[in-house]
């Protein structure tokens, strides 16, 4: 019969509410123009742009060769630059390697093509197992990885902010570009899902 | 500067790079072994605890940056590079760790030295 323990540290929402309202009272934040900033992450930026990115990569080699060597000037080109975004990588899923990113830190996330990051992504479970047990993690999304493949874990450290260009699925060579972006999922893009994911990734043709 | 309604949407769109437009040596270059230093300052850091004291090889050189645990205290820039690392799981986790996967760390060059 334990009665319920509570928690207030392991809860994001609670310390970011006591952080805004420190930084109010102190006159360092405005809430007016956090109210502003979040109704463009949530309204108007958000993983279908980032899904834009990488369908152009899968239709246009190219453009992948761009992205691949100069991420933040080729996403540009699509039109999406800016706050967390100053600095991209773009990281390629192989048959050979699989990456999967995260903050251990903090929660950096490329906001002009994913938008804000999930509460998962933001958790301390998925920050600290992400680096130690990244197949567990995997698991546990649904994403079973050959023993033979690479997992590759980006942590977040720094500047530099991370999208993981998926694999395309096997079977869409007559699908429009905009149909393409329509499969790509903003889990495949941090690297806890691959896309088509029912079919193991070893499987899928080299 | 305080960040403001009328500024929002221009900021969100134009962003702040922490690159520093200036010329600082690397200490580093792509294919060198390093040794990660035991570093536990009490202030802010972006150096993971799990690093501490572990090898790797860094991959890429990402160029200039400020220097958070200066910069995030008004202590200056302290502009160096930035490397993305790479530790295999096995030096990170030990012997039960995958002997095939690996991650990629931002590093910077006050965080490490040459084995």
């Amino acid at each position: 019969m334990s009665k319920p323990v509570s928690k207030p540290e392991s809860d994001p929402a609670v310390r970011t509410r006591a952080l805004e309202s420190i930084l109010v009272e102190k006159g360092l934040l405005d809430p007016k123009a956090l109210d502003a900033l979040v109704d463009i992450y949530e309204h108007k930026v958000g993983p279908r742009n980032g899904a834009k990115v990488v369908a152009r990569a899968w239709v246009d080699p190219e453009y992948k060769k761009r992205l691949l060597s100069d991420a933040t000037t080729a996403i540009k080109e699509l039109g999406f630059s800016g706050l967390q975004g100053e600095d991209m990588v773009v990281v390629e899923n192989t048959p050979e390697v699989h990456n999967l990113v995260v903050c251990t830190l903090c929660s950096c996330y490329p906001w002009p093509t994913l938008g804000l990051p999930p509460v998962w992504y933001k958790s301390a479970p998925y920050r600290a197992r992400a680096v130690s047990d990244p197949r567990g993690v995997l698991k546990e999304f649904g994403t079973t990885l050959s023993e033979n493949v690479e997992v590759r874990v980006w942590d977040t450290t720094a500047e530099l902010r991370y999208l993981v260009l998926p694999e395309r699925p096997a079977d869409t060579e007559n699908l429009t570009e905009q149909q393409l972006a329509d499969l790509v999922t903003r889990d495949s893009m941090i690297g806890v899902t691959t896309l088509g994911s029912s079919a193991p990734t070893s499987a899928s043709k080299h | 500067m305080l960040l403001t309604p009328d500024i929002v949407s221009a900021v969100a769109s134009t962003g702040a790079s922490a690159r520093v437009a200036e010329h600082v040596a690397p200490r580093f270059r792509v294919g060198d072994r390093i040794l990660v230093r035991n570093y536990n300052p009490a202030t802010h850091t972006r150096l993971p605890g799990y690093l501490r004291g572990k090898r790797g090889i860094v991959e890429a050189d990402y160029g200039v940056f400020a220097f958070p645990d200066t910069h995030a205290h008004s202590l200056g820039e302290k502009p160096q590079h930035c490397y993305s690392v790479r530790f295999t799981a096995r030096e990170l986790w030990g012997e039960t760790a995958s002997d095939r996967d690996t991650l990629r760390v931002d590093v910077f060059d006050d965080y490490m030295d040459l084995v």
